[in-house]
């Protein structure tokens, strides 16, 4: 899909897919078009070219109204009692009276919220506006749940609690999407990633498929080896000299078995260690790379 | 519900209720003739006035109790004492009436009266004719009443309800206008309305939250009717209830007009700006219109007939607080009302087409305030 804001290309022919039971993590700088892009897919927004398909076929309102959304910025009434808000919004979304009333006690027990009912949502501590907020799209069995910035400004505690139901909800077969700062918590929580940049996606797998995509790297200590020992193997290049220890980065020519053999040869051999990137790194990498083409 | 559940509502009509219970009732009492009680002091011979002023006054609503007073002098005193309000004292062809500062014009005419009623009796006996043999021929002579306008006590009547029919409107178009404006802005600063319209058409939205206020609007001003309707009939305030009916009546069907087509431009005006704060500054513009139309009521209820305000009267910004005031007071015509109903329809229409695409344009811009033409244009 595309959209644009006059001038502005806010989602630049962006195609993903998240499937049933996933978890799946919307990664971005601010304004890279992550909000854009999930409020196309409830159809609070239009897009200007492309088509959002659910199950194979363009999405209707009827599975629009299934999708349960966290919007960004919390989006209850501040001064309705919390338990006639979610049956309120249970119900809007196309629940019967007695299906959303359940739910709605349901949830709030699960939040440990239960004794909180008829209180006034702006009476709420942060976290536990938070957990309404989730609780809100929750409470009418939602086929979809797509999730902006859920855990923003959570306790580890909260964290942890929240991405539970997340996973709870997968396993039922509910694709889950969020979109996070936290590259360390998406790391943690999410079974694949998409990275968005300037509307673009520029790479979206699962974690270890991201990790694996940037270059291949070893950690080798051989203390006893001379300086600029491994300069000379083929298609290896030293990245980094921390004391005795070197950074190597092989490229696709290059055989890591070789490397290993001249650093043996060398003297003794104290670690030889893949470097696993982490997603922060990735991003980096990720960035840097389209920063580079938007250049060139 | 959580604005009808919230005591200031609740507080807020029975006030209002009490405060046009209370309103009426003050008219009453101010329109009727209030009895005023008279303490007169006769001296001797004038003590004959007394049983005849005594009757007469109480024909024009004057209450005099009469007190034998021995002389003048203690009279005069209790007259300076506050004691007695009048003192009649000498012969009753032409007896003293001592006040402390004024006389009671009433009291003065009935008493004037009847000085010349004795003196006309004394001068007839004096010329040997029989006093009441003339008096009762005099008495059958009456008057002939010819009424050329016996409406025109209905006809301010009329003017009252029909100037309290449109300060109502009034008040009731800008108070709940507002309220829709306050809902729109509202569900945008607390971003809820990114859920809603996640599953509710816009369009919906926008309707429910018109209607439901509309509702609550309605709902007040009926029971308010009601209140003032048998508050005025039983203090006779209005003596004919069609009045008052049609009075009621009226403003509920443009309450329910002036309504929906004020609320849709109070809602787009609101879909406007991100915070309860400027508020203010859009809705001014349209609050300014509905008072303006309120102040030239004043102006066709003094001018009637002229043309340019049976214009107004028809065209929908000020259809809703001008026509039912003139239907209060009977100057609308059957065809007139006709013409302001379809032309207010026509409005809605256009109000809806044009305020709905405003709201759909704007409603998810948040920030700073969003200019007309970009939210006509919808560029987002």
């Amino acid at each position: 899909m595309t959209k644009r804001y006059g001038e502005l290309v806010a989602v630049r022919n962006l195609e993903l897919e998240v499937r049933p039971g996933e978890v799946f993590g919307f990664v971005g700088s601010n304004g890279a078009g992550k909000t854009t892009t999930m409020r196309i897919v409830l159809g609070v927004l239009g897009a200007d070219a492309g088509e959002v398909l659910w199950e194979g076929s363009p999405i209707g309102f009827e599975t629009r109204r299934r999708i349960g959304y966290m919007p960004e910025e919390r989006g209850l009434y501040p001064k309705m009692r919390i338990g006639e808000q979610l049956r309120y919004l249970s119900q809007l979304h196309g629940t019967s009276s007695a299906e959303a009333t359940a739910a709605t006690r349901q949830w709030l027990d699960r939040f440990g919220l239960a004794d909180r009912s008829g209180d006034e949502v702006i009476k709420l501590s942060h976290g536990n506006q938070q957990r309404v907020q989730l609780a809100a799209a929750l409470v009418f069995d939602p086929v979809l749940l797509i999730l902006d910035e859920p855990f923003a400004g959570l306790d580890p505690e909260a964290v942890d609690s929240m991405s539970e139901v997340l996973h709870e909800r997968a396993a039922e077969g509910v694709p889950v999407v969020f979109s996070s700062h936290q590259l360390d918590l998406v790391e943690r929580i999410c079974d694949r990633v998409g990275i968005i940049q300037h509307g673009h996606l520029i790479a979206c797998g699962t974690i270890d498929e991201l990790r694996g995509r940037g270059p291949r790297r070893l950690w080798v200590d051989a203390p006893a080896a001379p300086s600029g020992w491994a300069a000379a193997l083929p298609g290896v290049h030293v990245d980094r000299v921390d004391g005795t220890r070197v950074l190597l980065q092989l490229d696709a020519s290059a055989d890591d078995q070789a490397v290993l053999r001249a650093a043996l040869a060398t003297g003794p051999v104290h670690e030889f260690r893949r470097d696993q990137p982490s997603l922060l790194d990735v991003f980096r990498e990720a960035m840097s790379e389209t920063r580079v083409v938007a250049a060139s | 519900m959580t604005r009808v559940r919230s005591r200031f509502f609740l507080i807020g009509t029975v006030l209002l209720m009490a405060l046009l219970a209370g309103y009426i009732v003050l008219q009453a009492l101010v329109f009727s003739r209030a009895t005023t009680s008279v303490d007169v002091g006769f001296v001797g011979a004038a003590n004959a006035l007394a049983q005849p002023l005594k009757t007469v006054a109480a024909t024009e609503s004057v209450n005099v109790k009469t007190h034998l007073v021995p002389d003048v002098a203690s009279g005069n005193s209790q007259v300076e004492a506050g004691r007695l309000d009048v003192l009649v004292s000498g012969d009753p062809a032409g007896p003293a009436v001592t006040v402390k500062d004024d006389l009671n014009p009433t009291l003065a005419a009935t008493l004037s009266g009847l000085v010349k009623q004795v003196a006309l009796d004394e001068a007839m006996v004096a010329g040997g004719v029989d006093p009441s043999a003339i008096n009762a021929k005099v008495a059958t002579a009456t008057i002939h009443l010819v009424v050329l306008d016996p409406n025109a006590a209905v006809k301010l009547q009329r003017q009252v309800v029909a100037i309290f029919v449109a300060a109502l409107l009034y008040v009731a178009l800008v108070l709940y206008g507002q309220f829709v404006a306050a809902g729109v802005v509202e569900e945008k600063a607390n971003r809820i309305i990114e859920i809603l319209l996640s599953t509710v058409r816009p369009r919906q939205l926008l309707f429910g939250k018109v209607v439901g206020i509309g509702l609550m609007g309605f709902l007040q001003l009926l029971l308010l009717g009601a209140v003032g309707l048998i508050a005025a009939t039983q203090t006779h305030v209005i003596d004919v209830p069609s009045i008052g009916v049609t009075a009621v009546l009226g403003a509920l069907l443009w309450f329910v007009l002036g309504f929906i087509f004020y609320a849709l431009i109070f809602a787009a005006g609101g879909s406007l700006i991100s915070r309860q704060e400027d508020l203010g500054a859009v809705t001014g513009p349209i609050t300014m219109l509905i008072v303006g139309s309120y102040l030239a009521y004043f102006w066709v209820a003094a001018n009637p007939t002229d043309p340019l305000g049976v214009l107004l009267s028809m065209l929908p910004p000020f259809a809703p607080t001008l026509m039912p005031a003139r239907m209060a007071t009977g100057d609308a015509q059957v065809w007139q009302v006709v013409v302001a109903i379809v032309l207010m329809i026509g409005g809605i229409a256009a109000m809806n087409w044009l305020a709905a695409r405003i709201y759909f344009n704007s409603v998810l811009r948040v920030g700073s305030r969003v200019k007309l033409m970009e939210a006509w244009r919808g560029r987002q």
